[in-house]
């Protein structure tokens, strides 16, 4: 499958003119992007740049900062994210998220998956719960190394453990959109190879966003690059596009390494 | 001519500041002719005579002002005058203390005829040993001084001695502490062990009647088991049923609902509720909450229901302990990591459910070393007990009904009147034992709970 | 499509049901958050409402005029005597009580005495001290009412009382006013001349005692804590020691002075020396606690400056890092101390819950502290006690708030952000 020759003919997420403010400072200043179904995005920048930023709108995240305000439109299968109709729970619940350094709950290997599922009443009885949870798990690619202790707590894990566990927390509850925030900053490269190598399993399954400083990574796991500067996105487009050939002159800077 | 430790103490505070002064100055001199320079800067060498002239003196003179009532009193009872004297009690103690007052100047005449005779060898007594603890102060204080004037050098490490002294004060007031818990200890255990030479240990921890005041024909029996279950009762059982729930329902609201503006006017309000003095508690659990909870138990048809209830007591002391209950969450709730609430978020978990299955969870092991603190804090409560629980040992679970406390039963036993020695005073320090233990136990389990909950999340 | 499962249906009617549930879940959850923090601020809206209301009459007084006339009724004292010390004894031996309740049941109509304070006459006392002449004229005196008159006077009253209080009150005799009786002296049985003097100055003589040496020495022993002590036993011993000193019950603080202070050193019983020494003991590791979180918030760069420029240790932390921590200390220190201003269950054991009648004169003399007076008067039956409580619990919150707000004062204007 040649999902690089695809233009997005059918974008999962649209975003139209966004600015994030926190408080008196403008984070993200007039983004609009579109991100494709079947395809990974990454999001590359120097830090500080507003990427993570503007990925925690995509799922309203940045509700939970109190001086936070966005403006623009915000669009999930040609809805409005930000308009009054929209529930955030449910938003929540169809764009996952997995944060930079991996955060499970101190509950059960059990429980960490299958706490979204029981939240959301996607599990009529323990039986269907069994199935989510080692879906989920499978699929994370963590299942044949906890299937034996999935009563022992998921704090318990090794880091990269811990991450896959995230990801499966964030599959059980079947999104559409998964963000994934710097998923393999904490992580050792071994456990990184690991989380990457899912991230192409998971391809196709789910539209991914991913946010990581590492330009190799974005190289290896994504179709689409953005690279953002300053709160404005400079360059959108095909991965080896922006890798080879970039239009801006910011891009080839940061590609090459002059800054970041 | 009286002892009188606070002039004294003036007086010798101004010696100090002469030597002070002679000191530097004879360090000055010294380097001057000798045209070398000095080691230690000249108030470092002042320091040291000053401090060579106090602290003795000093020593001295609290040890000799704690002394020497005891040895004046002594004196005089061996004077003929005090043969007369009746052999007990209060009476005995208020002739004294009259005529000490008398001689003392305070008084301008007896009031108790008795103590008249008495006047004069008291005069004499404290005349006698208030020239003898001037003299030796004073012989100490000219002694340290003129040994620490001699010693003053150019060369002399002035500095590095006072430094020294003042290192030395430092770690003394740092074994107060220990010496604190050592004689709390030592003085709980050595009364202890005199009373359970008279009633056996066992007794006390396992014995169900509590009736030290069953007076002459019948002995005195001292089961504890009344004692602690009305302790359990009211502190660990009505107020954490009252303090817990709003407590920990307040903590949640300030730290994940509230805006910073109201959080910033609850927060000194709850800390005004934990200043408010137990008496003051005490006070209105017996005058307002404890009359209103026998109506309310009369219209229920409660038998025994009691002006003095366990419920009354445990209420008010569960709102004195919600502003403890609810810091200590919040502290908790507080360290948990932002990541474990916006991993909830983010899975479209709505706050409550944040709250109630990842946040609460992962406090717990804090809230629970919170509530342990809490427990003991409210069974070593005294004045609301002593005030609004009554004195009658009942072995009930109606809480409308009166129980009594450990603490409450201290404060009866001490504050009658009675000898000193007398089993009921040995039975307070007996209980107050078992309730030191039971609260440092308390207490460690509690730290240590803590102390792990937030390396955890460190 | 690669989904294995239909994607779940979020708009259907079951899921927005559900929803709607979680929601409301939610607002309840808030709404019990929310009840919490009301039930608390009520608790102490009602627990100052009751003090307030029973404590704010407490403060007043309700006076009776009698005319005295010395002319009719000669108090045969010699005048030359009045300045003297033992003046009070004279004008007491020469009767004077007997000549007002005469005067009080001649205006008042029979029983007039009874309507009167017991120790009305005592008011007459002074007065005839500060001017002899009194004693060759009639002149009207605004007396203190009995306490039952004075309860009647404020709620109205039934039955014979009540008739003679309203009767009283209509030919313009009562009059109400601030009790100065009640700030000038000590306690007394007589709810009219009861006062919280001696009870302040207890506290006051009682807190510095404990001040003196609680201060000094929580803040060395914190200092040596935190800047020199060597990490070993002794070291941990003397941390454990603190802290679980800090949640001792106060009551094993009044068995340890009891047994210490009293038993064996014999020192003065019920004195405000032993009481502060109580509280110091059970102040100290407060203060300690508080004193090295102030000292541990001075940034270590400090410290490396001035021993950078060749000062010893002990100049290091005299001169850097205690001046900087001092307001930290400070705070910590007062709240201590309002909490020690508080206590009563200590004090219990080492008698100071006795009747105090005069106002204590030195560290050594009997004396009893505001809490206390405030127990010991909640116990009276006289009635008019009970406002005379309140008012003293007034009186106690107030200098508590004062000393809390004060504290919290200090901490926002030093608070330093290293």
């Amino acid at each position: 499958m040649t999902q690089d020759d695809l233009t997005i003919t059918d974008p999962k997420m649209k975003a139209h003119g966004v600015n994030v403010f926190y408080g008196e400072k403008q984070a993200i200043n007039d983004v609009s992007i579109d991100v494709g179904t079947d395809l990974v995005t990454a999001f590359i920048g120097p830090s500080g740049c507003g990427k993570s930023t503007f990925l925690r709108s995509l799922n309203r995240m940045n509700d939970t900062v109190a001086s936070a305000r966005v403006t623009g439109q915000i669009e999930l299968d040609g809805e409005d994210i930000y308009a009054p109709s929209m529930d955030v729970v449910q938003l929540r619940a169809r764009v996952g998220m997995v944060f930079q350094k991996p955060n499970p709950f101190p509950k059960s290997i059990y429980d960490n998956v299958g706490y979204g599922p029981r939240i959301h009443g996607l599990a009529p009885n323990k039986a269907d719960l069994d199935v989510i949870v080692e879906r989920a798990l499978v699929r994370a690619g963590l299942w044949d190394e906890v299937k034996d202790r999935l009563q022992e707590s998921g704090t318990a894990l090794s880091g990269g453990q811990q991450q896959r566990l995230c990801i499966a927390r964030a599959i059980a509850v079947d999104p559409e959109v998964i963000l994934m925030d710097e998923p393999c900053s904490a992580l050792d490269p071994i456990a990184t190879a690991k989380i990457e190598e899912l991230i192409h399993e998971l391809r196709g399954k789910y539209a991914i966003v991913i946010v990581t400083h590492n330009m190799q990574q974005a190289a290896r796991v994504s179709q689409r690059t953005a690279f953002f500067h300053l709160g404005t996105l400079v360059e959108y487009g095909k991965t080896t596009d922006i890798f080879t050939n970039p239009k801006q002159e910011r891009t080839k800077d940061y590609i090459t390494g002059r800054y970041g | 001519m009286t002892f009188n430790a606070a002039a004294l103490l003036l007086l010798i505070a101004g010696l100090a500041l002469i030597g002070w002064l002679a000191g530097r100055a004879r360090s000055n001199l010294l380097a001057g002719r000798a045209g070398e320079k000095l080691h230690s800067r000249p108030q470092y060498h002042g320091w040291y005579v000053a401090l060579w002239l106090f602290a003795p003196a000093a020593l001295f003179l609290a040890v000799w002002s704690s002394m020497s009532p005891a040895l004046i009193t002594n004196q005089v009872l061996t004077s003929e005058a005090a043969q007369s004297l009746p052999s007990f009690g209060f009476e005995r103690g208020a002739i004294l203390s009259d005529a000490r007052a008398v001689a003392q100047g305070r008084q301008a005449a007896v009031r108790l005829p008795a103590a008249a005779p008495l006047v004069k060898p008291y005069a004499d007594a404290s005349h006698k040993y208030a020239w003898i603890g001037i003299a030796a102060m004073l012989a100490l204080a000219l002694a340290g001084g003129l040994y620490a004037f001699t010693r003053i050098k150019p060369d002399f490490r002035a500095r590095t001695r006072v430094e020294k002294i003042v290192m030395l004060f430092l770690l003394l007031a740092s074994l107060v502490a220990i010496l604190t818990t050592f004689g709390i200890v030592l003085s709980l255990l050595f009364e202890s062990i005199r009373f359970f030479r008279l009633v056996s240990p066992a007794e006390l921890l396992f014995g169900t009647e509590w009736a030290p005041t069953s007076g002459a024909p019948q002995p005195d029996t001292f089961g504890g088991i009344p004692l602690f279950w009305g302790t359990i009762l009211i502190g660990a059982i009505i107020a954490m049923i009252v303090a817990i729930p709003i407590g920990m329902m307040t903590a949640v609201y300030l730290t994940q609902y509230a805006a910073p503006a109201v959080r910033k006017w609850v927060k000194p309000i709850l800390e005004i509720l934990a200043g408010v003095p137990t008496v003051v508690y005490g006070y209105f659990a017996a005058l307002t909450v404890a009359p209103a909870l026998r109506e309310f138990a009369v219209m229920l048809g409660i038998p025994n229901a009691s002006t003095e209830s366990a419920l009354a007591a445990g209420i008010v002391m569960g709102v004195m302990i919600i502003p403890f209950v609810s810091s200590m969450a919040d502290d908790s709730i507080n360290a948990v990591p932002q990541a474990m609430r916006d991993g909830s978020l983010a899975l479209g978990a709505t706050p409550n459910e944040t709250i109630r299955q990842v946040l609460i969870p992962a406090a717990l092991p804090g809230v629970m070393g919170g509530i342990l603190l809490a427990v003991s804090r409210a069974i070593g409560e005294t004045m609301i007990v002593v005030m609004a629980a009554g004195l009658s040992a009942n072995m009930t679970a109606n809480p409308f009904a009166s129980v009594t406390t450990v603490t409450a039963q201290i404060v009866k036993l001490l504050t009658g009147d009675q000898e000193f020695d007398s089993a009921k005073t040995l039975a307070a320090f007996a209980l107050g034992l078992v309730l030191f233990i039971v609260t440092l136990l308390l207490n460690i389990v509690a730290l240590r709970i803590v102390k792990k909950y937030r390396e955890a999340y460190e | 499509m690669n989904r294995q499962t239909a994607p779940t249906d979020w708009k259907g009617a079951v899921m927005q049901k559900r929803i709607a549930g979680r929601y409301a879940a939610e607002r309840r959850f808030r709404l019990m958050g929310l009840g919490a923090v009301l039930l608390s601020g009520a608790f102490l809206a009602f627990l100052l409402f009751v003090m307030v209301g029973n404590g704010a009459r407490g403060f007043m007084y309700t006076h009776v005029e009698v005319p005295v006339d010395f002319r009719a009724m000669p108090l045969t004292v010699d005048k030359t005597r009045l300045g003297d010390a033992d003046a009070d004894q004279v004008i007491a031996n020469a009767g004077l009580a007997d000549i007002v309740a005469f005067a009080a049941d001649e205006a008042l109509g029979t029983d007039g005495s009874k309507l009167i304070s017991e120790n009305a006459w005592k008011e007459v006392r002074s007065a005839i001290k500060d001017n002899p002449e009194l004693l060759n004229a009639r002149t009207v005196f605004d007396l203190p009412a009995s306490s039952e008159v004075d309860i009647a006077a404020k709620e109205g009253a039934k039955g014979a009382l009540g008739a003679k209080v309203d009767a009283l009150e209509k030919d313009g005799k009562l009059s109400t006013g601030i009790h100065w009786p009640f700030f000038r002296n000590a306690d007394a049985t007589d709810p009219a001349v009861a006062g919280i003097w001696g009870a302040l100055k207890g506290s006051v003589l009682t807190i510095f005692i404990a001040f003196l040496i609680a201060f000094p020495t929580g803040v060395l022993a914190a200092l040596y804590l935190e800047e020199y002590a060597p990490k070993n036993r002794w070291t941990d011993l003397i941390e454990v020691s603190i802290n679980n000193l800090a949640a001792v019950p106060s009551i094993i603080f009044g068995l340890l002075a009891l047994a210490v202070f009293i038993n064996w050193f014999g020192l003065c019983q019920a004195s405000p020396l032993v009481g502060g020494l109580t509280l110091a003991l059970m102040t100290m590791p407060v203060i300690v606690i508080a004193s090295r979180n102030a000292i541990k918030s001075v940034p270590p760069s400090i410290r490396d400056a001035a021993l950078g420029v060749g000062a010893s240790p002990v100049q290091v932390v005299f001169h850097h890092v205690l001046p900087l921590a001092l307001p930290g200390i400070l705070t910590g220190t007062i709240i201590g101390m309002a909490r020690a201003l508080g206590e009563t269950a200590p004090l219990l054991l080492v008698g100071m819950r006795a009747f105090i009648g005069d106002v204590p004169g030195g560290i050594c003399s009997p004396s009893t502290v505001l809490p206390m007076q405030i127990f010991l008067w909640s116990d009276e039956v006289d009635r008019g006690f009970v406002e005379k409580t309140s008012a003293a619990i007034i009186v106690l919150l107030v200098v508590l708030l004062s000393m809390n707000a004060f504290a919290i004062y200090l901490r926002n204007k030093f608070e330093k952000r290293w």
